[in-house]
């Protein structure tokens, strides 16, 4: 199962894994097939650690989802560079639409991480890495109550299973 | 009804409590009346009152006031602790025994509900304030304030007044960047405890500060000031809930808006 994630950078491929992290998979298949993801942006960039999407319209819109899904970390999946984990607050279970791409292997946030869950990995981008690389070097800035913010937008056109 | 766990820890900061903001003083007595009882912990960082010339001004029916109202949080069971700040810096071993608070070293590394936490009030972090710093360096030192305390009370008040004076003028010409904390001396401080959260107050410019770097994530709370009295109100506190879990909550007890991600 993979997804194919058009941005204003070029586009990349997820390859999913459904098998290890399947309320996971089954919550973002929903929101890619609504066409949710369609005019959200990579909202908060960091370089040399992950950058992170799909909650905000442009103009730091959020936008309102639908349930939290259950936290599925504790699936031996690792928190490698490329692969994809469910952003959330302190609240173990608040994973909803946002997702972020790790650019370097992030193993404090595997479980059971710094607060005894961890961060949920579902999926890799296969093909593409050119692009993720691109995004994480964009200038950011901070606004409002907002920090790492692309200064310029980093927009998700399009969001489809192939 | 389920019963709420009790909460771990309060942190509070930044009161700055005087005759002129009433408003605020009666925040604060609700606070300790209220959210303060149902914590086991209740951690004072610095700058309650606007000004302290010395333990014999407990007498003034304002203080008096407040240390009751401390007292009575204590003697419903719920431990006290005390940082010094720059303003109440003159606290002292009368008003802890008034109170039942434990006045703590600044920094103070706590270990609270199994967390390794890095508590301050945020003065000493100034660094870039050079003129703060020799001041501080001068006040803090227990010769000083002996000195300082032998005075009568109304000569220390009259120091104080003029030195406040002193520092709102100084104010106006500081830029932002002199009176916010300096990144290298928050980060000797983390990486000369080893701990991953710190809390403190001061800058007046609440926060949370991520910093992800080798693998460490530190978590830097920075604490609101309270005014009531002003066409702006604001004021807040942090919470630390029985899962280990902190929060920052305003003066309303809502919670600030949540970050989302790692």
């Amino acid at each position: 199962m993979a997804v194919i994630i058009t941005t204003n950078y070029g586009k990349f491929t997820i390859e999913l894994y459904a098998d290890k992290a399947p309320k996971t998979v089954e919550n973002f298949l929903s929101y890619v097939n609504s066409g949710f993801y369609t005019n959200t942006i990579f909202h908060r960039v960091i370089d040399g650690f992950m950058i992170q999407g799909g909650g905000f319209e442009p103009g730091m819109k959020q936008k309102a989802t639908k349930d939290n899904v259950e936290n599925e970390a504790k699936n031996g999946l690792k928190n490698e560079p490329y692969t994809l984990a469910m952003a959330r607050t302190s609240d173990p279970h608040s994973a909803s639409s946002q997702f972020f791409v790790n650019v370097k292997s992030n193993s404090f946030l595997d479980y059971p991480g710094q607060d005894g869950w961890g961060y949920c990995v579902f999926g890799k981008v296969t093909e593409g890495m050119e692009v993720v690389d691109k995004i994480r070097a964009v200038k950011t800035s901070r606004t409002g109550m907002h920090a790492d913010v692309p200064a310029e937008d980093v927009v998700i056109e399009k969001a489809e299973v192939v | 009804m389920e019963a709420q766990p009790r909460t771990v820890a309060l942190f509070i900061s930044d009161l700055h409590l005087q005759e002129a903001m009433p408003r605020t003083l009666q925040a604060f007595l609700a606070f300790l009346r209220g959210p303060a009882r149902q914590a086991q912990q209740l951690y004072v960082l610095g700058d309650l009152f606007e000004y302290w010339a010395g333990d014999d001004d407990m007498a003034a029916p304002f203080n008096t006031r407040i240390v009751q109202a401390l007292r009575a949080v204590s003697d419903a069971g719920v431990a006290l602790y005390w940082i010094a700040g720059n303003r109440d810096f003159l606290i002292g071993p009368a008003f802890a025994a008034a109170t039942g608070a434990v006045l703590l070293p600044d920094p103070y590394v706590a270990d609270i509900g199994g967390q390794s936490m890095i508590l301050a009030h945020g003065d000493a972090q100034c660094t870039d304030d050079a003129g703060y710093m020799a001041f501080r360096s001068e006040v803090r030192q227990p010769a000083w304030q002996a000195a300082f305390l032998a005075r009568s009370l109304a000569e220390r008040k009259a120091i104080i007044a003029s030195m406040r004076q002193g520092s709102r003028e100084a104010q106006r010409s500081k830029s932002n960047q002199i009176m916010d904390v300096n990144g290298a001396a928050i980060t000797a401080l983390f990486d000369s405890t080893g701990a991953g959260v710190m809390i403190h107050g001061h800058t007046h410019r609440p926060a949370l500060h991520v910093t992800h770097s080798s693998d460490i994530e530190r978590r830097r709370y920075v604490l609101p000031d309270w005014d009531l009295d002003s066409e702006a109100p604001h004021g807040g506190w942090i919470v630390l809930d029985a899962k280990g879990v902190l929060h920052r909550l305003d003066h309303n007890a809502v919670e600030f808006e949540v970050s989302t991600g790692p």
